[in-house]
């Protein structure tokens, strides 16, 4: 094994970590978000205006930090019967092509992602009164993940490591 | 030939859907049929501020949107948009008409649109499930859903009600459970929503008169030979007459309809106070000169 | 040709394994660089795809069905259960039903409560002398009620792809009655199998022990109660209702039970956040996908290619519902109603079908599909928990398919089934 690419995954490892910690994070502190709001809309009778577009923005973090997690850990949902039929050669072939077009999406998330958010950088988003670009961030963090995961995989599997199958156990646990 | 994709959040046969339709109809008369108009109803292309991007990027080049969204981004869009800034739909037809309207219509250019025509959007009035609104005490503490909007906020809290932002599909059964005890628009929202199947007293007040516009993207815009534009702004007018008939007919359904239901419409009462608690509100949104002059020419136009 | 892109793209990435949100991205994405149109609009549909103040029911929901899974409330609601109805003829086989009906009524995952509810019955039922297959069957076909029986997030992602304007609270409604009439015919399907093969029954425990499991059940029960309590009177909305289901699931294991300590809690948020994650992105690039078939005019078309087959909306629903029951084989649930309500919604509507009445139609289907192979995922839930292969599962599981069937059609052709309770409230 090469000692670059052990060092890498290893990096990477602490990465998809660090996001899914912080995915989490997003997840209860929306769970605090909404239950003020229902507390000081019903017992205080004065509604936080801000609760609602924070939580759309800590969904986005969750849900684009947790898809770029799932990329690594393989828990996306994916159908592959035909490839029960190939041979392992034209199976190995063909998860690369998916995981090259899953890479170029994650770029494209990014890329444009950071378009959306430039364009939007001088609008100030109601009721928080921040810039617009910060709805677009987590589509351009979850980006980045996902294409960085995505081009390990590639790596993985062109060095003879073990990927984790979409559908199928984590890496660390099959590997 | 060109067809230009129009989107609207409105079903179909609503009287702005109707208009464009109409524009269309119009354009490809006077253009032997080069140009005509396709009309993307109800929301299929996404909310407001989501076509409002396309449009930027020329994905959708026409748009028929409310005033809310371009509030941020447009400057002078947001006179508009303030409370009790005209006096009722005439006043506002007679400024919107005018060179105010124009001015407003242009200042779309630097941003990627072309600002082509204002529709009507009726009068925002408030209507609730718990008591006649006949002065503004009544609003006191009263949860009222709002649009997520600085302004709208900030007026609900200097009528001293509870301003509760939520999403328009949860307002019907959230006024039937009390979560809310009202909300706010106009007659044929009220009507065609079915919130006055819950919430019984409406308050003609009219505290929102916003217009509602109708643009075209810039790149699209640009495609176009000065005569087709030329053309293209002209329909854009022409459809305005229409869509006023449309929407006084539309109007009136409703009302007769909400009224038939049982519903006790306040329609007697002394706007002074409500005019007189939005100092504030102006204070805090009307900043530049630009906006302060927009607001005195408006004032002064009779 | 553009549409012959997008549906091609799709189903070759589709066949090749890549992730079905990626399927549905990468496929909008080569159909708008094949038009010319500025790729960025398709990332501005993912991004506002997920960014809905409703779709966090979604979340919360997942979120309060791993903490009542890992904190023993799950396990309580299914003692009750077997006290409940364990007497009646395939005695087991009616408790895995009954306690889909329970946690049906807290939780809308099917493949939380096959798991939950799999994991505990199953070595049970074979322990008492069923066959492993009949359990599995009787789990799997069952977790649809969950689906149907408010709360619901599929159903919160189907207002959401009707366009975010359908009541949420009318469609949690308008599932209860299809949801229990499923739990009765299953329970017939259960009876007639279990004497067929001579199951037993089990013993009635007798009313204190009855009482007892009752009382061990009341804190789970009672969210049925404050969901619908806390929504009806007012203190919160549907959606809402997510995030108190959430925070009063976290009481219960923490303070009532003391089951929930932090390794368990770490556990639950991570299970939650991947759930989430993966069935929030296909939503979002399914905005995407959907944004283009809006834009192709697809739905429209297929209108008028319909209209030209049959006048008779009978006939359409028919239609319809195979349609989805073939795609339901194929794909999950969550993409799948993403992907086909812009398409069949118009096309029912245009028939006079009520959109509300539309939705029980679609989840029922789809939840159906959950337990047909090759892509079933409560059946693969099910066949891991028991052990057998998907084939030992599927020979035998016939007669609960035929009433699941059988309760589709009533529904799809009794409109009054899910119309009628939401019409009380109105
Ligand atoms: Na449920
Ligand atoms: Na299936």
């Amino acid at each position: 094994m090469q000692p670059h690419l052990k060092f890498t995954a290893q990096m990477l490892r602490h990465v998809s970590t660090a996001a899914l910690w912080l995915a989490g994070g997003g997840l209860i502190l929306m769970t605090v978000f909404i239950t003020a709001q229902v507390f000081m809309r019903y017992v205080m009778n004065d509604s936080l205006v801000w609760s609602e577009p924070a939580s759309v923005i800590l969904m986005g973090w969750f849900i684009f930090l947790g898809a770029a997690v799932g990329i690594r850990e393989g828990y996306h949902l994916s159908f592959d019967v035909l490839l029960y039929f190939l041979p392992q050669g034209a199976k190995l072939v063909l998860y690369s092509i998916s995981d090259a077009v899953v890479a170029a999406f994650g770029a494209g998330m990014a890329w444009y992602g950071a378009e959306l958010a430039l364009s939007a950088w001088d609008v100030k988003l109601p009721s928080l009164g921040v810039s617009g670009a910060v709805d677009f961030l987590p589509l351009v963090g979850g980006g980045c993940l996902v294409f960085l995961f995505s081009i390990e995989r590639l790596m993985r599997r062109a060095a003879g490591l073990p990927t984790a199958r979409f559908g199928e156990d984590p890496i660390e646990e099959a590997a | 030939e060109v067809t230009l994709k129009s989107s609207d959040t409105h079903p179909d046969g609503y009287p702005t859907v109707e208009a464009v339709k109409q524009m269309g109809k119009l354009l490809e008369e006077r253009t032997d049929g080069r140009i005509c108009v396709e009309v993307f109803h109800s929301a299929q292309l996404g909310e407001e501020k989501d076509t409002i991007e396309q449009t930027k990027f020329g994905v959708i080049d026409l748009n028929r949107v409310s005033m809310g969204p371009f509030n941020n981004l447009v400057e002078e869009t947001k006179v508009v948009s303030l409370p009790y800034i005209f006096k009722g739909v005439d006043h506002m037809h007679t400024v919107m008409d005018g060179p105010i309207g124009d001015e407003i219509l242009a200042a779309f250019e630097p941003h990627g649109y072309v600002g082509l025509a204002f529709y009507d959007g009726g009068s925002r009035s408030f209507y609730n499930k718990v008591k006649p609104i006949k002065s503004i005490e009544d609003l006191e503490g009263m949860k009222v859903r709002v649009m997520q909007s600085d302004i709208f906020v900030d007026m609900m809290s200097a009528l001293g009600a509870n301003a509760t932002p939520m999403p328009y599909g949860e307002v019907y059964s959230s006024i039937q459970t009390g979560v809310i005890d009202g909300a706010e628009n106009n007659w044929p929202s009220y009507e065609s929503s079915g919130h006055f199947e819950v919430a019984g007293y409406y308050t003609l007040d009219e505290h929102l008169i916003v217009p509602e516009v109708l643009v075209m993207s810039k790149k699209s815009w640009d495609n176009l030979s000065p005569e087709d534009q030329a053309a293209v702004r002209q329909a854009a007018k022409d459809s305005v007459p229409f869509m006023r008939e449309q929407w006084q007919a539309r109007e009136k359904a409703s009302e007769e309809k909400v009224r038939a239901a049982g519903v006790e419409v306040v329609t007697e009462i002394d706007k002074e106070p409500f005019m007189a608690a939005m100092d504030s509100v102006y204070e805090k949104h009307v900043t530049s000169e630009n906006l302060k002059d927009l607001v005195a020419r408006i004032r002064a136009t009779d | 040709m553009e549409p012959v892109i997008l549906f091609g793209t799709f189903t070759v990435l589709l066949l090749i394994g890549t992730p079905v949100a990626f399927c549905l991205g990468a496929a909008s994405l080569a159909t708008v660089l094949y038009m010319g149109l500025p790729p960025v609009v398709v990332f501005q549909r993912l991004n506002s795809g997920v960014s809905v103040f409703a779709l966090m029911a979604i979340p919360f929901f997942i979120f309060a069905g791993e903490l009542m899974v890992r904190g023993d409330i799950a396990r309580r609601l299914v003692a009750l259960a077997g006290a409940v109805v364990g007497h009646m003829r395939g005695g087991l086989g009616q408790v895995n039903i009954t306690a889909s009906v329970l946690f049906g009524g807290i939780s809308g995952s099917a493949a939380a409560d096959a798991t939950a509810i799999g994991g505990l019955m199953i070595p049970q039922m074979k322990e008492k002398g069923y066959s492993v297959e009949y359990g599995v069957n009787v789990t799997v076909v069952s977790s649809i009620i969950a689906l149907m029986l408010p709360p619901s997030h599929n159903m919160i992602i189907y207002s959401i792809s009707a366009g975010g304007r359908l009541s949420i609270a009318d469609l949690f409604t308008a599932g209860i009655l299809p949801g229990l009439l499923l739990a009765v015919s299953l329970m017939v399907t259960a009876w007639f199998v279990a004497r067929r093969a001579g199951y037993p029954t089990e013993r009635f425990p007798g009313l204190s022990a009855l009482g007892a499991m009752f009382i061990n059940a009341i804190p789970g029960l009672l969210l049925i109660g404050i969901i619908f309590g806390g929504v009806r009177s007012g203190v919160f909305t549907a959606s809402e209702s997510s995030c108190i289901a959430a925070v009063y699931a976290l009481l219960v294991t923490t303070l009532a039970y003391r089951t929930m300590h932090w390794p368990e809690f770490v556990a639950a948020t991570k299970a939650a956040v991947r759930t989430t994650a993966m069935v929030l992105l296909v939503i979002g690039c399914a905005a995407s996908f959907g944004w283009l078939l809006a834009f192709l005019r697809i739905p429209a078309e297929l209108v008028a290619f319909m209209k030209g087959i049959s006048e008779n909306p009978l006939i359409i629903l028919l239609m319809i519902n195979i349609v989805l029951l073939f795609l339901g084989t194929f794909m999950d649930m969550s993409p799948l109603i993403v992907i086909t309500t812009p398409i069949f919604l118009p096309v029912a509507t245009a028939f006079g079908v009520d959109p509300v009445h539309f939705g029980v139609i679609l989840v029922l289907n789809l939840g159906i599909g959950l337990c047909t192979p090759p892509v079933g995922t409560v059946l693969f839930v099910g066949c891991a928990v028991g052990r057998i292969s998907v084939w030992d599962a599927i020979r035998t599981i016939w007669p609960f398919y035929g009433a699941a069937i059988f309760t589709l059609l009533l529904v799809t052709y009794i409109p009054s089934l899910s119309l009628w309770l939401p019409s009380l409230f109105h």
